[in-house]
């Protein structure tokens, strides 16, 4: 109630205060304008790194070691690129990526909005102590020997659902979800309630669409989150190739780059090639090829999700 | 932990599960008992005769570092595959291996065979191998013969792990030193037309000479001495004070007749860093040269303006690449055996050692170790250490009245770590146990030291630097390395996870890398202040614990390794 | 009162009448609850099948813990692990270097995240405004060690940007050579975070803005609101409870200032201020395979953690805002 009452005299004093008419002409312009060149610079700065890794991924490995790539590759080759496709197992790992990005994705989705809504409802007996026993979920961690063990009792080491099961809900994202729903207005799950809906009804029918702008949010997130995951492939199933993710085979990849280039015992030997060189992957060119590659595919799913804003604006004013 | 029963049932239920497992894994094993009779014949003739019936055999195999999987018709495998059975599941580490380690041991999920480890060693998860190889396999007992005490493990004797490196048959032929020196521009000995360069005050000399003539190199400023200080990567920074009053690389410690101190804050010590804050005064070491990360560092070197610097010859070996394709051959580096003053004989270069805790164990969950064993002792036989060095006869080298080498088209693939993927058997191979130095034959075991090799690499203006020294190779600036020492090297003791030795090198650790670039940048009225300061802080660091331990494992080589 | 909330556009909260005395719990209301029921109670075993019970994990911390032995035969040291922690020399000062970043990190985090996501709601065209969007939180896919290596490149005194440009500008008169100076490592380190991170913060501001109702901007400017008033009075109150609910669950969150940014920025010159609980930890616990010292490091974290986030939660009770539990 306090909240209301902090808010409410707000926009009051705001209409009544009427802007003198000099700057009502030129203030539009000078902030459109500064406000442009702020995103300009935005976009630069924040593009940059970007740019760089791209360029750094086509230039020689040989040659990136000088330094001084920045915009554009100066020796340019593929080799970097050769060198990832060459094993064969990306292709296997990628699509186990997507397998496990999509599953998580929509059960995550719906079990924590599910989740988020029942913990929305004052009126529920339990609120207080589920919201408790999930909220501090994001404050500890039992560690790595514990979970292995539960991993292992549970007979999910070494199987494709040791990506899904342990992270279906994510604390987090359901308060996110659920401080959403608390701006839904009232009356609209009263007008579903009176013709006779259950609570699993309003949820489906009700809160789950009102809800878009958020849970194109939240499914970026876990989408990101899956996607780029590669610990769980790394403690849990890395004995199976065939169940290795995309991340996990780039970080092999990477670090093996990074052991031959500098590890004394594999160099322990007497002789060293004088003839090597020459064009050949280097750890700095192998990284920026492989940031490029893990994350372009993650990438176009924000592109694709933005359109659900501008959707949430629209139920905004459905409901006039 | 509230749920005894629970547990009980959960207990019974993997019970169950395994027994279920074992029991069809024990209907798989039955057919091919009847054929176990026949593969121990076939892989005891093995290399006379391949006429028996092969039973393919799967080995499961954790490598304890980065790799990548081979293709699957990786040629070399596939031989091996055809000649012995033999097909290996490879699991590589990518990621830190305390965790992996940590649920391994807790789950005793181990593979049939792990690379070495102490920590596996400690949490048991090897067999004793002495046993097995004195029945199955001859060949290994003849391999590691001469090593046989220093493979037992120090705490209960036994040997878990066959070293993959260190065991040298024959006339060993060496022509790239990868360790620890001094390193100078060649452009800089040519200019002082190739003068000896036997101390460290000389050494600075020229470069301050050097730069004082060319302030800048290809339009760039130029950079007297680098210290890379980054990480793991710390010896550009501790481990030059050792060897310039004569000693061998033992990591953190001096050994003298048998007795090893830290030297980090002894004299000897001091007067390197206090030599580096002299030159640092004169401008000579690079302002940024301790915020530097190991990227920067290479930068600067393959920019070729860097004179000279500390480090190990293989850390830095990319950015000499680098300027090598950048036709900069004048910019790459010679290692000088540096020392304090001329009358101490340099000790840099050593004989290789074995490389302990290193190498391939079998683990306590394997059911074919006997198999496995006698796989290994094929594999250490002259023909097949020849496919995994050199490769295929006709296809990865050729041979000329008996000597082997290669084109340069051949050299390009060798290089090419894709080409390596589908023709190397690289990630098994640098486990094995194997021959190294020269073949019955003469050839050498590893084709980048044969000397028609190395000779075909060298480049015109190496051949005037050599020529100037009387040099037939960079190695000759060391002196000939001495008989090591039996306990040596001192840094492959292990102090022993989370003991009170381990944590003290952890801090002495810390402690160097705080105070030693604040000793060399301070203004020379108060590096003395700093030092005291500095020996002060490892005097409360218990230090002694760590020396301890490595007297007490070094007491234990020399009772336990002489012969 | 009621009545007139309900009637108030402008504020789209549900009623909340939090002194409402809490129904005693009867059959018959689980009885009308049952779906709701249905619909969490499987998610909390769940949730404490795969989180807490593992937690029995935490007795390491006052065991020799090796990973080798059964639980039966772990040797038990009491507190010795905490008192290893406690009693280190560095222990205050790698604590005051966690709370001082991790306290810049959110600070800065917050205020950036939030004036950028305002700036961004003012673009009108939709096309330049989703580009700038995607743009601005490509930074979050690169990993750490190479956003440092661009920050360390940047801050070189050869050719570094940053000095480059400070001194066109007449800013500095010399190159600063700035990772050698613990003064300016938070600072650093804080903005290289603002940097990666802030495109992909905002998103979830945005989401919230996407949510206003469009009347209130209308209904703003038939008043007269000018673009600041409607920023201030409109879309400032429209995503507060998000603002508050985050800001909850980021101050217990404190501690994390991570571990990576500072071991890849650090060196010998700033280690007194680089490092952090995190690369203590790692440094004595896990690399020297103590894993119940990093038993023991998780769970001082997690006490501070959960004493953090119930004060601020209480602080927000108090305040009259969004609380989060």
């Amino acid at each position: 109630m306090m909240d209301n009452r902090q808010i409410s005299p707000g926009p009051k004093a705001g209409y009544t205060v009427k802007r003198s008419l000099g700057t009502g002409r030129l203030e539009p312009i000078l902030f459109t304008s500064f406000n442009t060149l702020f995103m300009v610079c935005l976009v630069v700065v924040t593009l940059y790194p970007f740019i760089n890794t791209i360029a750094v991924s086509f230039n020689e490995g040989n040659d990136t070691i000088r330094g001084g790539i920045y915009l554009w590759p100066r020796e340019w080759t593929f080799q970097n690129y050769r060198a990832i496709f060459a094993t064969g197992t990306i292709f296997d790992a990628f699509l186990v990526s997507v397998a496990r990005t999509v599953i998580s994705t929509i059960l995550n989705i719906f079990l924590t909005t599910m989740l988020a809504y029942t913990l929305s409802r004052r009126e529920y007996v339990f609120r207080q102590p589920i919201t408790v026993i999930f909220v501090l979920t994001m404050y500890f961690s039992a560690g790595l020997i514990p979970n292995y063990f539960l991993i292992k009792d549970l007979h999910l080491l070494n199987s494709f659902w040791v990506y899904i099961f342990p992270s279906m809900i994510s604390a987090f994202n359901m308060i996110v979800i659920r401080t959403y729903i608390g701006t839904i207005p009232e009356s609209l799950l009263e007008s579903a309630k009176i013709d006779g809906a259950g609570d699993f009804r309003i949820f489906m029918r009700v809160v789950f669409p009102l809800c878009k702008p958020v849970l194109a949010t939240i499914a970026l997130f876990v989408a990101v989150g899956a996607w780029n995951s590669w610990f769980d492939a790394f403690i849990y199933t890395s004995s199976r190739q065939n169940l290795s993710t995309l991340q996990y085979e780039l970080m092999k990849l990477l670090s093996s780059t990074m052991n031959s280039n500098g590890n004394p015992t594999v160099q322990n030997g007497v002789g060293m090639d004088q003839n090597s060189a020459r064009a050949m992957v280097t750890p700095l060119s192998i990284r920026a090829a492989i940031t490029v590659v893990a994350s372009v595919p993650i990438l176009l799913v924000y592109p694709f999700m933005q359109k659900y804003f501008v959707v949430g604006l629209n139920v905004g004013s459905v409901k006039e | 932990m509230g749920g005894k029963s629970k547990a009980m049932y959960k207990f019974s239920l993997i019970v169950l599960l395994s027994l279920s497992f074992t029991l069809s894994g024990c209907g798989g094993n039955n057919n091919n008992t009847a054929g176990k009779a026949e593969e121990t014949t076939a892989a005891g003739t093995a290399s006379a005769n391949t006429e028996g019936k092969i039973e393919p055999f799967k080995v499961s195999v954790f490598i304890g570092a980065a790799g990548q999987q081979p293709t699957p018709d990786n040629k070399i495998y596939k031989k091996i595959k055809e000649e012995t059975g033999a097909s290996f599941d490879m699991e590589f580490l990518a990621g830190d291996i305390n965790q992996k380690l940590g649920v391994m041991i807790a789950g005793q999920d181990y593979p049939d065979l792990m690379t070495g480890n102490t920590k596996l060693t400690a949490a048991g998860a090897y067999i004793p191998l002495e046993d097995l190889i004195e029945e199955h396999a001859p060949n290994l007992k003849a391999h590691y013969a001469e090593y046989w005490n220093m493979m037992k493990d120090p705490n209960d004797g036994h040997i878990y792990i066959l070293p993959n490196y260190g065991v040298y048959n024959g006339k060993v032929n060496s022509s790239w030193y990868s360790g620890p020196a001094f390193w100078i521009q060649k452009a800089v000995l040519k200019e002082f037309n190739y003068p000896q360069v036997k101390t460290l005050d000389q050494y600075f000399d020229l470069i301050e000479q050097y730069k004082a003539k060319y302030p800048k190199i290809d339009g760039s400023p130029t950079i007297g001495f680098e210290i890379l200080n980054y990480d793991w990567k710390n010896w550009g920074l501790f481990n030059a004070p050792q060897h310039l009053i004569g000693h061998p690389n033992d990591g953190g410690v001096v050994v003298n007749d048998g007795v090893a101190e830290v030297f980090a804050n002894k004299d000897y010590a001091k007067q390197y860093y206090q030599k580096l804050n002299e030159i640092n005064q004169k401008g000579l070491i690079d302002k940024e040269t301790f915020v530097q990360n190991y990227d920067q560092y290479m930068a600067k070197l393959s920019s070729g303006t860097v004179l000279g610097m500390f480090d190990q010859h293989w850390n830095f070996n990319a950015a000499e690449d680098s300027l090598t394709t950048q036709g900069k051959i004048e910019r790459t580096y010679v290692g000088l055996p540096l020392v304090y003053d001329e009358s101490t004989k340099d000790y840099y270069r050593d004989l290789a050692v074995l490389n302990l805790n290193n190498g391939f164990g079998i683990s306590i969950n394997a059911k074919n170790a006997v198999q496995i064993i006698k796989l290994l002792d094929t594999l250490i036989q002259e023909d097949w250490q020849k496919t995994f060095s050199w490769g295929v006869e006709g296809e990865d080298y050729i041979v000329e009245n008996g000597r082997f080498m290669r084109t340069q088209e051949q050299r390009d693939n060798a290089a090419d770590a894709t080409w390596q993927l589908a023709n190397k058997a690289k990630a098994m191979f640098d486990y094995l146990p194997k021959t190294e130095g020269s073949f019955s034959d003469g050839n050498s075991t590893d084709a980048a030291a044969q000397p028609e090799e190395y000779k075909a690499g060298l480049k015109p203006f190496d051949k005037e630097v050599l020529d100037a020294y009387g040099f037939d190779s960079y190695v000759d600036f060391f002196s000939e390395p001495p008989a090591n020492p039996v306990y040596y090297p001192a840094w492959s003791i292990d102090l022993i996870e989370g003991s009170d030795a381990k944590i003290a090198s952890t801090k002495l650790n810390e402690l160097q890398t705080k105070f030693l670039p604040k000793a060399i940048l301070a203004d020379p009225a108060d590096f003395d202040s700093v030092w005291t300061d500095y020996t002060g802080q490892i005097e409360k660091a218990n230090v002694k614990a760590y020396e301890d331990k490595i007297n007490e494992q070094i007491k234990w080589r020399i009772e336990n390794w002489s012969k | 009162m009621d009545e007139t909330l309900e009637i108030d556009t402008v504020v789209r909260h549900p009623k909340k009448n939090r002194k409402k005395k809490k129904k005693p719990i009867t059959w018959r209301l689980i009885k009308n609850q049952n779906q709701l029921i249905w619909m969490s109670v499987p998610l909390m075993l769940y949730i404490i099948l795969f989180a807490y019970v593992p937690v029995w994990g935490w007795t390491m911390a006052f065991q020799n813990y090796k990973p080798a032995k059964s639980f039966g035969e772990q040797e038990w040291v009491g507190l010795k692990q905490f008192r290893f922690l406690f009693t280190d020399d560095n222990f205050i000062r790698v604590l005051r270097n966690t709370l001082a970043m991790g306290l810049i990190n959110l600070i800065l985090g917050f205020v950036t995240a939030i004036v950028l996501a305002l700036l961004l709601n003012e673009i009108k065209k939709v096309f330049w405004k989703r580009t700038v969007q995607t743009i601005s939180y490509l930074p979050h896919f690169l990993s750490w060690i190479i956003v440092t290596g661009i920050v360390a490149t940047s801050l070189s005194i050869n050719d570094g940007i940053v000095n480059i440009v400070l001194m066109k500008l007449h800013l500095i008169k010399e190159p600063i050579l700035w990772l050698s100076e613990g003064k300016y490592f938070w600072g650093i380190v804080g903005a290289s975070h603002v940097w990666k991170e802030v495109g992909w913060n905002t998103i979830i501001y945005l989401a919230a803005i996407a949510s206003i109702d469009p009347a209130l901007y209308e209904a703003a400017e038939i008043d007269g609101a000018n673009r600041y008033k409607k920023m201030m009075f409109v879309t400032l109150p429209g995503i507060k409870a998000t603002i508050v609910i985050l800001m909850i669950m980021s101050i217990g969150h404190v501690l994390e200032a991570g571990f990576e940014v500072q071991y890849l920025l650090g060196n010998g010159l700033v280690v007194d201020w680089a490092e952090t609980i995190d690369i203590f930890v790692l440094k004595y616990g896990l690399a020297q395979g103590n894993y119940s010292l990093a038993t023991a490091g998780g769970i001082f974290k997690t006490v501070v953690s959960v004493t953090l986030l119930l004060m601020a939660n209480g602080i927000s009770k108090r305040l009259g805002e969004e609380r989060l539990l």
